[in-house]
């Protein structure tokens, strides 16, 4: 189904719950869409799976008291049931003294981010795409696993006070790890647009690293001067967002921003900002509470300037308008930035590891972890494709090493970032850096 | 084949469901039909329906509460030796031929880059009826009386550093009906309630955690509302609340290599992460690798390799009364079992699926579980239990510990994506002298590698202090699923530990 039919048909269903709705205010989010995925192992399709799905989120307030429920049907029985269930959860709840009403319509951008041929793409067009990843892997020698996934919804968000808002995005996300002998080397790629995904080459560069990290040695903790790639990148920053870019962080004080606006928390090279406008991401025109995304400048030259709020949040923090970084009404979280970029320098990925005298190339990070929220102290693995620079030059593999840094403290340590932003699946936009001493705490047997 | 208790429901709620069952199992009975009529090598469907409450305390007042429903079905196919999945939320007669339609043509995809044709372990068709018991069914229970009890934990917890003082409970309610072409019909409803209660100090640029009885929302099993009553979270709060508040004034953990001792919560989550994920056979077999990753416990390794100590000793249970993962059969229709995993420190078996078990010559272990309908079933853990020493309680071996540190309650974990290298963050630490608690430490955290890990543990304690613990947020697989699974554990020692590992 075309996406300005599916929007208006879910609008009508939305405006319809809202308008007959027995509560003080109600606002109702409707997605709708189609997710499927191909898993591949050992150079074959071992899962294939797809699934037509629908959501719906109920928030209700009678007396300012709230109630959200959510059904997985746009049937009008299943909504005015959810409805119902969540005006139940209100009448039971105690008022918020707080509660600041939901949020007035604001004109939002339209994004470019849906692509037929992505929403139409089928089980052979997938096929295809492992087939090219299984390809450029076997021609090395390698053997491939990874996904091919493609993604088509639209997301519809209405309000008793005027609030209509409705978009539609397609996503096609590929990522492999190639094996040979003990060598593993991950790729990724993300695009609104299938077409500009390229399977083959993704399949290549993680070939390529399969080869070269063969025979790993064994390297001494300690700290190194690292590159890192930007999966490795991104990671960092997902994980900034939780402990540092939510205003409710900030507002309950668990924030490591909290009580620090204004103030130089991290080196001068760093910039963060989130923007879901912004066409080198997956683009979205609003948040879930149906607010404009605009840009919003999170860290500008080491300073921290500002966190992520949805509207209620937003008001608590004494603020007239929410930044557009609101979550379903399901999400204890309620507000997180979620289309983030780091400001990239003037270097090359290349150029970063041709300068360094002695450190660690890093591909990607493997289950990382929060060890102290507000040091910013996380913990993780390095994976698939980790390298010792020596003299400009990669001298060997070396097995994966653990991780424990303070990352507002270490981003602050970058010395050289690449020009070039790379979209990484998440969505985030970040260059390949540099970063002087990062400490590794511990090693693994591969 | 059954086990379990019908449960307590009211007429009306029957009389509703009776008609919905009907409904629920002529829609299965048709996608059979129609997978017949296509002639797939093998086929199964799943119709279910789950209900999620979920409830936050923040401060004395609710912060936040949501009702989730979500009901579809899911066919899931084998054609030419390859797999199809497809799966709708549209419950209708009508829609079934569609989605039929779709799974056969994704296996017939799936065919083009097929490796060897797969081959499932045979199981005997099972036509059954399971229901885990519950004495107060959490979704009856009236949200007022819910509330209370939570807002009356909620503000039993005060400090004067106390920012956040928070309560919680969740309940699940899973129904299902799965019928297979082989001729299995088996219906369940599995229902399960947790919660919990934390206190976060926050001052001088630092954050305390402490919770009770879990960490994470608290702790999680199958039954119902009762077993949150029993908690005593009340009761419990202001020692919970006292001890964020001298964790925010504690040292941090020196760095050093010690003899630990493990509570319950946190042993849950190392048994979890370095029993429980390396010995899911699909992992092993390279199916998870480019996501979760894979295993050190490859199949060669299976009945000799040292894992741990002899006192070691590891079971996957499905059919522990009140274990989070505790069920009647797993979604390919095996019925709940147990498996032993680990025997006096050898590693002697795995969790398996029909699909994987022949690649060590046995059948499946019964532990194929999906999240909802909207996903497949993945080798999922059980009840994976480490099975009670004889090192009395708790208490006994702190004071049969001459040196050592008591680590409490998990904060944060982290493992390699073979399950070797593993560094835990706890909430609470306290120092062990001479067979007496002292010195509270705060941001303790250890790291080792499993293997040599459980290598070092010399004490277990006995079935006096074993319990069961609920992991009700176990990530894997693409697209992503989330799974509860239980653990079994009483406190255990372990020698020569790195602990305190600075950033």
């Amino acid at each position: 189904m075309r996406p300005a039919e599916r929007e208006s048909r879910l609008l009508e269903t939305a405006e319809r719950l809202v308008r007959t709705s027995p509560a003080d205010e109600t606002e109702v989010l409707l997605a709708e869409g189609r997710a499927m995925l191909t898993r591949f192992s050992a150079n074959r399709i071992h899962q294939n799976v797809g699934a037509e799905e629908a959501w719906a989120v109920v928030r209700v307030v009678a007396g300012k008291r709230v109630g959200v429920a959510t059904a997985s049907s746009l049937r009008a029985e299943a909504l005015d049931a959810a409805r119902e269930a969540a005006l139940a959860i209100a009448r039971a709840s105690e008022p918020s003294a707080d509660w600041p009403g939901l949020p007035e319509p604001q004109p939002a951008k339209a994004v470019d981010a849906w692509d037929g041929a992505t929403a139409d793409a089928s089980a052979d067009r997938r096929a295809d795409l492992a087939g090219a990843i299984i390809a450029s892997a076997r021609a090395k020698r390698c053997e491939a696993a990874g996904a091919v996934r493609t993604d088509d919804g639209a997301l519809v968000v209405v309000n008793s006070r005027g609030v209509a808002a409705a978009g539609s995005q397609t996503q096609a996300t590929v990522h492999a790890v190639a094996t040979r002998e003990d060598g593993a080397g991950y790729a990724e790629g993300t695009a609104v647009r299938i077409g500009d995904v390229d399977a083959g080459a993704i399949g290549r560069r993680a070939a390529l690293k399969a080869v070269r990290s063969r025979r790993p040695r064994a390297l001494e903790p300690g700290r190194y001067d690292v590159v890192l790639e930007p999966a490795a990148v991104a990671e960092w920053l997902e994980y900034l967002a939780w402990m540092a870019f939510s205003g409710k962080a900030l507002e309950e004080g668990r924030s490591p921003l909290a009580g620090r606006m204004g103030e130089k928390v991290t080196g001068e090279a760093v910039t963060i900002w989130d923007n879901g406008l912004d066409r080198r991401t997956i683009p979205q025109a609003f948040d879930y509470e149906g607010m404009p995304k605009r840009r919003l400048a999170l860290i500008e030259d080491g300073v921290a300037k500002a966190v992520a709020t949805n509207y209620a949040v937003a008001r608590r923090l004494g603020k007239r308008r929410s930044t557009g970084h609101a979550l379903p009404a399901t999400s204890a979280g309620e507000c997180l930035p979620m289309h983030l970029f780091l400001k990239g320098g003037r270097s090359s990925a290349r150029r970063l590891v041709a300068e360094m005298k002695r450190g660690l190339l890093v591909t990607r990070f493997h289950y990382t972890n929060i060890l102290d929220p507000m040091k910013t102290v996380l913990t993780g693995m390095t994976r698939d494709g980790t390298f010792l620079v020596e003299d400009g030059e990669i001298a060997s593999p070396v097995r994966n090493l653990r991780y424990t840094e303070n990352v507002l403290e270490a981003l602050g340590r970058m010395d050289g970032a690449s020009r070039r932003l790379v979209l990484v699946r998440g969505p985030y936009v970040v260059p390949t850096v540099r970063i002087r001493g990062v400490q590794f705490t511990g090693t693994t047997e591969f | 084949m059954a086990s379990g208790k019908r449960g307590n429901g009211t007429g009306k709620a029957q009389e509703e469901t009776g008609a919905e069952r009907k409904g629920v199992k002529e829609l299965a009975q048709r996608a059979c039909e129609v997978m017949a009529g296509l002639g797939v090598g093998y086929g199964d469907v799943r119709v279910r329906e789950d209900r999620h409450e979920s409830i936050a305390v923040k401060n004395g007042r609710p912060e936040q509460v949501t009702a989730d429903r979500s009901a579809g079905f899911g066919v899931r196919v084998l054609v030419d030796g390859a797999w199809g999945f497809f799966a709708s939320h549209r419950l209708e007669h009508e829609a079934v031929e569609a989605v039929v339609g779709e799974a056969v043509e994704i296996a017939r995809a799936s065919a083009r880059l097929r490796g060897e044709a797969v081959h499932l372990a045979p199981v005997a068709p099972a036509r059954a009826q399971y229901e885990t018991p519950t004495a107060k069914d959490p979704f009856a229970v009236p949200l007022e009386e819910k509330l209370a009890l939570l807002t009356g934990a909620s503000r039993a917890m005060k400090g004067p550093n106390l920012k956040l003082a928070e309560a919680f409970s969740a309940a699940y309610e899973m129904r299902q009906f799965f019928e297979s072409t082989e001729g299995a019909r088996i219906e369940q409803r599995i229902v399960q309630t947790g919660g919990g209660i934390a206190a976060t100090a926050i001052g001088g640029g630092d954050l305390e955690v402490r919770s009770y009885p879990n960490s994470f929302r608290g702790n999680f099993a199958t039954g119902g509302w009762e077993y949150v009553e029993a908690m005593n979270l009340a009761g419990e709060a202001p020692r919970v609340a006292e001890e964020a508040e001298a964790l925010l004034a504690a040292p941090p953990c020196p760095e050093g290599k010690r003899t630990i001792l493990l509570d319950g919560g946190q042993l849950a989550l190392q048994v979890h992460e370095s029993c429980g994920h390396p010995v899911e056979l699909d992992r092993v077999l390279g199916m998870e690798l480019s996501y979760a990753g894979d295993s050190f416990l490859t199949t060669e390794k299976l009945g000799t390799f040292r894992y741990g100590s002899e006192q070691v000793t590891i079971a996957a249970d499905a059919t522990v009364p009140g274990g989070l993962g505790t069920f009647g059969f797993d979604d390919e229709g095996v019925p709940a079992q147990r498996t032993p995993i680990v025997e006096a420190g050898i590693f002697v078996g795995y969790l398996t699926s029909r699909e994987t078990a022949p690649a060590i010559g046995r059948t499946s272990s019964g532990a194929m579980r999906a999240s909802g309908w909207n996903r497949i079933p993945l080798i999922r853990m059980t009840n994976v239990n480490l099975l009670a020493g004889q090192a009395g309680r708790l208490e006994d071996l702190v004071a049969d510990t001459d040196d050592g540190l008591l680590m409490m309650t998990n904060r944060s974990w982290s493992i390699d994506q073979k399950r070797l290298n593993f560094q835990f963050g706890v909430e609470m630490c306290r120092e062990i002298r001479g067979g007496r608690l002292g010195q509270m430490y705060k941001n303790a955290n250890y790291t080792g590698l499993t293997p040599e890990f459980w290598a070092s543990c010399d004490a277990v304690c006995g079935p006096e202090a074993w319990r069961l613990w609920g992991t009700p947020n176990c990530g894997k697989g693409e697209p992503g699923q989330t799974a509860r699974v239980g653990h079994g554990v009483s406190p255990a020692r372990f020698r020569g530990v790195r602990v305190g590992v600075k950033a």
